[in-house]
Formats: C-alpha cells, structure tokens, sequence
C-alpha cells in the first residue's frame, strides 16, 4: 500500500526556499548578538577616518568614556529594574533632584560633602522603595507608576529650588569629584567601572541576584519556589533609584552647580544603552557588560555628532532613533535566539 | 494556492482511498547538533486515526511542529496529495488543511464559541456591520454534526475543557481541514468526556479526515486508533495496523531495552508512626469544603478526583497560596498558617505544580540555576555573606542530576531543551537540596513517558523511605495503585473516600469519583 508512489515522483532534495530561510534567520541571528559590537566598531572606523586628528587621539577616547560615566551608572542601576521585569522611567528625575539637593544641602544647609551625599543616597534608597512598594504591593503597573512618582519629584524638585539653579557656594571639595583623577584616570571613570562591577557581582554571584534573575524569568516559578517576589522587586528599585542619585550627585559636580532639569535626558540615554545591550552577545537578556557596550556606543555617537559640529536638533534626533534602533534590535535578538 | 485546488481533487477521486494525505520522506531535524528527528518517513492516509506515540524526547512534538510550519526540517520531505510542499509559516499549513490542537487550546478566553469558530473568517455583514444571526446560521450545520448542545454566547473561558475541545475540533472543520493533529487531548478530561471526544474522532475520520492522535495513554491509543507509528529517539521504530496489537508491544516498542521499573514496594511497619500534617475543617470557598486529613511520616498519599474536585485548590492551601477561611492546620503537632510559599518552604513543605514550565521552571536558565533556587545558602562562598559559589552550585545540581537521573550535557544547560520528563525531574530536584517534610506533586507524570514516569516513582518512593510524607495528587487512574499506602478520593470539595493498601485500584477510585456525583 506505500508503494503507490515511487521515490522518483517525490523530489527528495530538499527545497531551495528551505535553505535560504535557514540561511535568513541564521543571518538574522548573527546581526542581532554581534550587530551592536560591529556597529560600535564601524562607528569608530568612520568617526576616525573622517576626523583623524580630532576623534582618534587618546585623550578623545578618555574624553568619551568620562563623558559616559555617568549614562554607564545610571544605565547599570536600569538594567537590574529591567531583569527583574521592571521599567523604571523615574531615573531621570531622580537624578536631577539627587544633584539640586546635593548642593541645596551644602550651599543652603551647610552640611558636609559627605552628609550631603550620605543624605541624598538614603533619600534615592527611600525612593526606590517607593516605587517598589507601588509596583510589588499595589500592583501598579511600573510604567504607569514611575511615571507618576517621577512627575511628583518633578514637583518636589521646584518646591526645594523654586526651579533657580543652586550654584554659588558649592565647596571644592565637592567639584573635585567629578574633576579630579585617580592614577591618571578621571574618577567618573573609576567610579563607572566600581559600580558596574559591584552591579555585575550583585547579579551574578549573589543569592539575591539568583533570585532577581528568576522573578524576572518566570514570576510565577520563582514565587513558587519560596522566592519573597515582591522584596526582590523593591530591592531592584532601590537599585535603580540609587544609581540614578549617584549620577545626579556626579552631574552637579561636573557642571558645579544643582539645576532642576539637568539629568532628566539621562533617562532616555540609559534606556537605550540597556536595551542595545540586551542585543549584545545574550540573546535579547539584559546584563552588564553588554550595557556598557550601549553606554559607548551612545557615547561614541555624542561625541562624533560633537566634533562635526552637529546642530543640537541632531543630538535629539540621534538620540530617538537610537533609542528606536536599540529595542527593535533587543526584540530581533530575543525572537531569533529561539530557533 | 496550487494546494487548496489539489485537495479538492484528492478527496473526491477514487484514489485517495490507497494515496496518503501527507506523505513524509527522509525528515530530519537538529537543534544545535542535539538530533531530534532522523530519517522519518511516515504516511498517514485519509480517514485513518494514526496514533503516535514515544518516550518525551522522542521527537513527536519536533515532527508536529515541522507539520505545524512552526519549524522547517534540516532534511527531507513533507508531500501533501503527492505534492511536495514547504511549510513555512503555520498559515501556510492551515490553508494546505492541516490543523493541530494542543493541549492548551488556542481560544480567545474572553470570545465566546461563535467567535472562536469563525476567528479570522470573512462573515457575512448587514449594513457594514457583523450580521451574527447569519454567522450563526452558517455554522449550525457544524454545530450538530458536532453535537455541540452548549451555548455558543458565553465566553468560552466558562466552557469545560471538553466544550473547549469540541470549539477547537469545530474551528478547524469549518477551515475545511484534512488533517487534525491533537496532542494529548484527553489529558485534562474526564473518563466521559474523552468518550464523548473518542465518539467525534471516529465520525470524523468515517468523513474521511485524517487524525494524528499523540498520547501517552496506550489503552486509549489501541481503542481508538487504526494505526500506530512509535517514535524513538527521534526515530521511526514502528509503525503498524493496530488489530493484533497489546499494550506490551507497545511499551516494548516505546522504551527498548531499557525495561519499565515496578515500583519497590515498601514494609509497611514504619507507616502511621508520626504525623506530619494534620488538616481540620479546612475550608476555602467555593473550591474546598472541610477537608480534614492526616499525612503521616513516611507515606505516599494519593489524591484522586475528577478534574475541578478542588485537589489542586487543597494543595495550593498547604502551600501557602491563599489562605483558608475556616479550619486549622497542624504541623508536626504546632499551628501552621503559611502566608506564602516562602514560609511553607522554611518548614520544609514544598509543591511540586501542576504546570512545569509555567509554574515549575525558569525555562531560559540552567539545570544548576533551577535546583539551586529554592535553598541557596548551602551553597554559599563563605557563609556569612550571601554570595553563591558556582562550584559549589554546580556539584550540588550534578548530585541532584545523579540522584535523578537527569539525562542532560552538563548542569549548565537550559531546561528548554530537555524533554519533559527531565524537566519534572528538575522541579522534584530543586526540591531535594534540603530534606522536605512534606512534598506535594500535583499531576507528577502528567505528560511524561513511561520510562520517566517509572522514575519518578522511584524517587518517590525513595524519598518516602527517608521519612517525607508525600501527597501526589493524579488525575491519571492508572498512576496511584502501585505507588500510593494510600489513596484519599476527593469530590466537589469534600473527602469522598479513603482507600488502603490493596483496596486501592482503578476500579475503586473511579466508582468513588462517582458515587459522590449523584
């Protein structure tokens, strides 16, 4: 009965649209893990040969990595927000009112550079476990509540400053921060890299950072396996919001003074980071290393824009399309990576 | 489109009698060198209820998948009618009359019967708008030859899973489909309601439609089929008429060499020593009713029921999701109110869920990850902080992987790509790296092999013998006898009954399934 077809009558090659599909999506899986580090490269070669003398020097290249120190920081307390499955949009703000407080405290209330900073790190704790308690407890979903926690620090934001930028009086001590070096390195680099570590051992090698990693695999499997769900997503937030005071505090020492609205563009350039991270290596999982790699790439972008001498509409319109550019390719890399 | 024209000529001539429908030659299949799938030739003709069976990671679900357009084969084949085809995308199948249901239905929970049905279908419309009354009169036809008696406007999310069945059956008869591929249909259905399934399958196929049937439940693969293909290692190793065949051939063919372990049985003198876990009253509407039951040390208890008896719902109380509103729990001999799974686990009562890859499991993460979970300060650096040694993560999960048997490369592989049967394994496993007092295992070997089943049996046993008490709650009647001291038969809520030692068979849990259910 199987015999009422022969062999011959089926074409037991296997079909050439087959074969370019396979190659299609094997291609597609390549540009999606390496797309990002190709990319950071080509930039690199362009930005060179086009501006030799002011692009590929050493001094630009520290110039770029300190330029992206404080993205990297608030990029990196991002990414855990993200693995445990939260976003979290109130960065930005946060930011700007870690850096307004900062100097308020010092110019206005006379505290210390180190109260000052102590203070304003337990005020980023305070408000990570805010929102966390709005996200895990409440159930809100995290878009919907950072979005409103950041408009309400907005608001606290003006009421501390009356929306005037805090600039005289601010001590020495506190502008050396941001301008002084370690070894030769800028500290805003020595301080990206320490957080970051501390970032990546906190994900990798602790039991808290197992457990981060499971509620943002599988809520449901990891609750059930013992796992306090809701105390890993407010520990994420108070992450998130912490790094996001650090790079505040190491704005306002940069640019030496405290101003309502000085950080807020962090928060679009730490979500593209993370999610060109996303892309890089891992197959659309947010980690470490690979948002670092956004953080240059970004940076990179910045400052090429710099040196040509870019009108300021182009910073916003790389900054969007980047931004676009960077989820669309997490997305590609996480569909692919299942075949 | 060539396709939809050629299977216009297929049923109608005399030919398709002796031409198959679908023809495979030569299929293979590999994930990143691990082969899934060799060499499979396999034809399943019209009318016919091909049966297709196999150990978990036999390849089945591959080859449903390669039909389904979801995956494209390596190598080889697939011809519908004679006509080679490429299935690219599971629109493309669909349109070629090939349909597939799985166990969790692809319904819209929210639509109700009559929208499921005609999902994606131009209907006919009055004055720009949906004209529902003539979709329904389309459909009626469908609806009797179907012998749906249910109403089509509540939303199908409050159907039976049998109801929901019979939408899915329907959805793809209105498509005009040839072949209907059902993975384990019966899986969550009671005794009458997979007659009721059987009864539409056989009709069906006198129409002259294909059925490729997957279970693990033999006895109903030699009632209902007429042929069987057995799938090996991603092999064809048989494929056979049904008439003549016994469920040992089967087992013989699906496990090899390797032989099915009876359970061990166990001396009863340590049973009824130490009570683990007593229940008094408990109560949570409207699922459980004033349940009171002891589990002692050293005892596998069965849980029977009908799907709904509120088994799971019971287990889930134990566990700390949700709480009781009446009744008390004592836990070796002290009051015990878990607020949530994290305090069930520090007192060592622990569940393994119903679902395991939704529940069970971070499917994207490695065995190591998965076991070392729940407990992972035994496997700490330098125990006062909280940082995880990777090796000594890594040898716990290959102790577990041992004890277990969990067949894998190495505890860094993501449990995605194990069988199903491995991946129950890692639930149980993530277990054990501390002793339990008390584990839960909510349909254990739902979906697993013969061979796995028989292990995880043994683990059970074992893990009896050290002195857990063990509660398996199965909907599978031919799973307790053999493995239970004890079987507790639970209905709408209530104990119906509690069977011993050799009372308990498949006759006297089902007779008191229904007994309660006048």
């Amino acid at each position: 009965m199987n015999e009422s077809l022969s062999p011959s009558q089926l074409n037991l090659q296997m079909p050439r649209g087959v074969r370019s599909i396979h190659l299609r999506r094997h291609v597609f899986g390549v540009i999606a893990k390496y797309g990002t580090i190709i990319g950071m490269f080509l930039m690199i070669v362009v930005f060179s040969i086009a501006a030799p003398n002011y692009f590929f020097t050493i001094s630009n290249f520290v110039n770029i990595l300190n330029q992206s120190s404080l993205t990297g920081i608030i990029a990196g307390g991002l990414t855990v927000a993200v693995i445990v499955g939260e976003l979290d949009l109130s960065i930005g703000f946060s930011a700007s009112f870690a850096g307004v407080l900062v100097t308020g405290l010092m110019v206005y209330q006379k505290l210390s550079v180190p109260a000052a900073i102590g203070v304003v790190l337990s005020i980023g704790i305070v408000l990570g476990v805010v929102n966390g308690l709005i996200v895990a407890n409440l159930r809100v979903n995290s878009v919907i509540a950072t979005l409103g926690t950041g408009s309400i620090i907005v608001g606290i934001n003006y009421a501390y400053s009356t929306g005037a930028p805090i600039a005289g009086g601010v001590p020495d001590a506190f502008l050396n921060i941001a301008l002084g070096t370690l070894f030769g390195i800028p500290n805003n680099i020595v301080i990206m890299a320490v957080v970051l570590i501390c970032l990546w051992l906190l994900i990798n090698r602790t039991e808290l950072g197992q457990r981060i990693q499971a509620v943002g695999g599988n809520i449901e499997a990891a609750r059930l396996s013992g796992i306090r769900v809701d105390r890993v997503k407010i520990f994420a937030f108070i992450v998130s919001a912490v790094c996001a005071a650090i790079t505040g505090i190491l704005l306002s020492s940069l640019i030496g003074s405290g101003t309502t609205t000085a950080a807020d563009a962090y928060l679009l350039n730490a979500f593209a980071a993370v999610f060109l991270g996303s892309a890089t290596l891992k197959d659309g999982e947010f980690h470490i290393p690979g948002t670092l790699v956004g953080v240059l790439i970004i940076g990179i972008g910045f400052n090429g824009l710099a040196i040509f001498g870019a009108p300021t509409f182009y910073q916003y319109l790389f900054q969007g399309a980047i931004l676009i550019a960077a989820v669309a390719l997490s997305t590609v890399a996480r569909r692919y990576s299942k075949l | 489109m060539d396709g939809s024209s050629g299977f216009a000529h297929g049923s109608s001539s005399s030919s398709a009698e002796r031409l198959p429908f679908v023809r495979t030659r030569g299929i293979a299949k590999s994930y990143g060198g691990v082969r899934a799938l060799h060499g499979i030739d396999l034809d399943i003709y019209p009318g016919e209820v091909h049966g297709l069976v196999g150990a978990n990671g036999a390849g089945k679900s591959t080859f449903i998948k390669l039909l389904a357009g979801l995956e494209i084969p390596d190598a080889g084949t697939i011809a519908l009618d004679t006509r080679p085809v490429v299935l690219l995308n599971p629109e493309q199948s669909t349109r070629l009359g090939l349909s597939f249901i799985h166990q969790e239905l692809n319904l819209v929970p929210q639509f109700n019967a009559l929208q499921n049905l005609t999902l994606g279908l131009p209907k006919p419309k009055r004055a720009g708008l949906i004209h529902w009354p003539a979709v329904r009169a389309n459909v009626s036809g469908l609806i009797k030859r179907l012998g749906i008696n249910f109403s089509l406007e509540v939303p199908v999310s409050e159907l039976s899973v049998a109801e929901q069945w019979m939408v899915s059956i329907g959805r793809a008869l209105i498509r005009q489909t040839r072949l209907i591929a059902m993975d384990e249909p019966t899986a969550s259905l009671s005794p009458n309601e997979s007659e009721r399934l059987f009864e539409i399958i056989r009709e069906l196929a006198s129409d002259g439609i294909a059925i490729l049937y997957v279970s693990h439940r033999l006895d109903e693969i030699l009632n209902l089929c007429s042929t069987i293909s057995v799938f090996k290692d991603g092999e064809k190793v048989l494929q056979q008429k049904v008439r003549g065949m016994t469920k040992n051939d089967l087992i013989h063919a699906i496990v090899g060499a390797e032989g099915v372990a009876a359970p061990p049985k166990r001396n009863a003198d340590r049973l009824g020593k130490r009570i683990v876990l007593q229940l008094k009253e408990l109560r949570r509407a409207p699922r459980v009713r004033d349940v009171s039951l002891s589990l002692y040390a050293g005892e596998v208890v069965g849980l029977a029921g009908l799907v709904g008896a509120g088994r799971t719902e019971l287990a889930n109380l134990i566990f700390g999701v949700g709480a009781p509103d009446h009744g008390t729990m004592l836990l070796d001999g002290s009051a015990y109110r878990p607020r949530s799974p994290h305090e069930a686990t520090s007192h060592g009562v622990v569940l393994v869920p119903e679902e395991r890859r939704s529940q069970g499991l971070i499917l994207d993460r490695s065995i190591s990850f998965n076991i070392n979970l729940p407990f992972l300060k035994p496997a700490r650096l330098f125990a006062p902080l909280p940082v995880v040694s990777t090796r000594r993560s890594t040898s716990r999960a290959n102790e577990i992987m041992n004890r277990l048997r969990i067949k894998a490369e190495t505890a860094a592989t993501p449990v995605r790509q194990l069988s199903g049967g491995n991946q129950q394994k890692v639930v149980i496993g993530k277990w054990l790296t501390l002793a339990p007092q008390l584990l839960i295992l909510d349909e254990p070997s739902r979906g697993v092999d013969v061979g796995a089943r028989a292990e995880i049996h043994r683990i059970i046993n074992e893990l009896a013998e050290r002195g857990a008490a063990i509660l398996v709650i199965s909907s599978d009647d031919e799973e307790l006898p053999g493995l239970c001291d004890r079987v507790i038969v639970m209905a709408e809520g209530r104990i119906a009954g509690e069977l011993r030692g050799i009372e308990i068979t498949r006759e006297a849990i089902l007779r008191l399934n229904y007994q309660s259910l006048i």
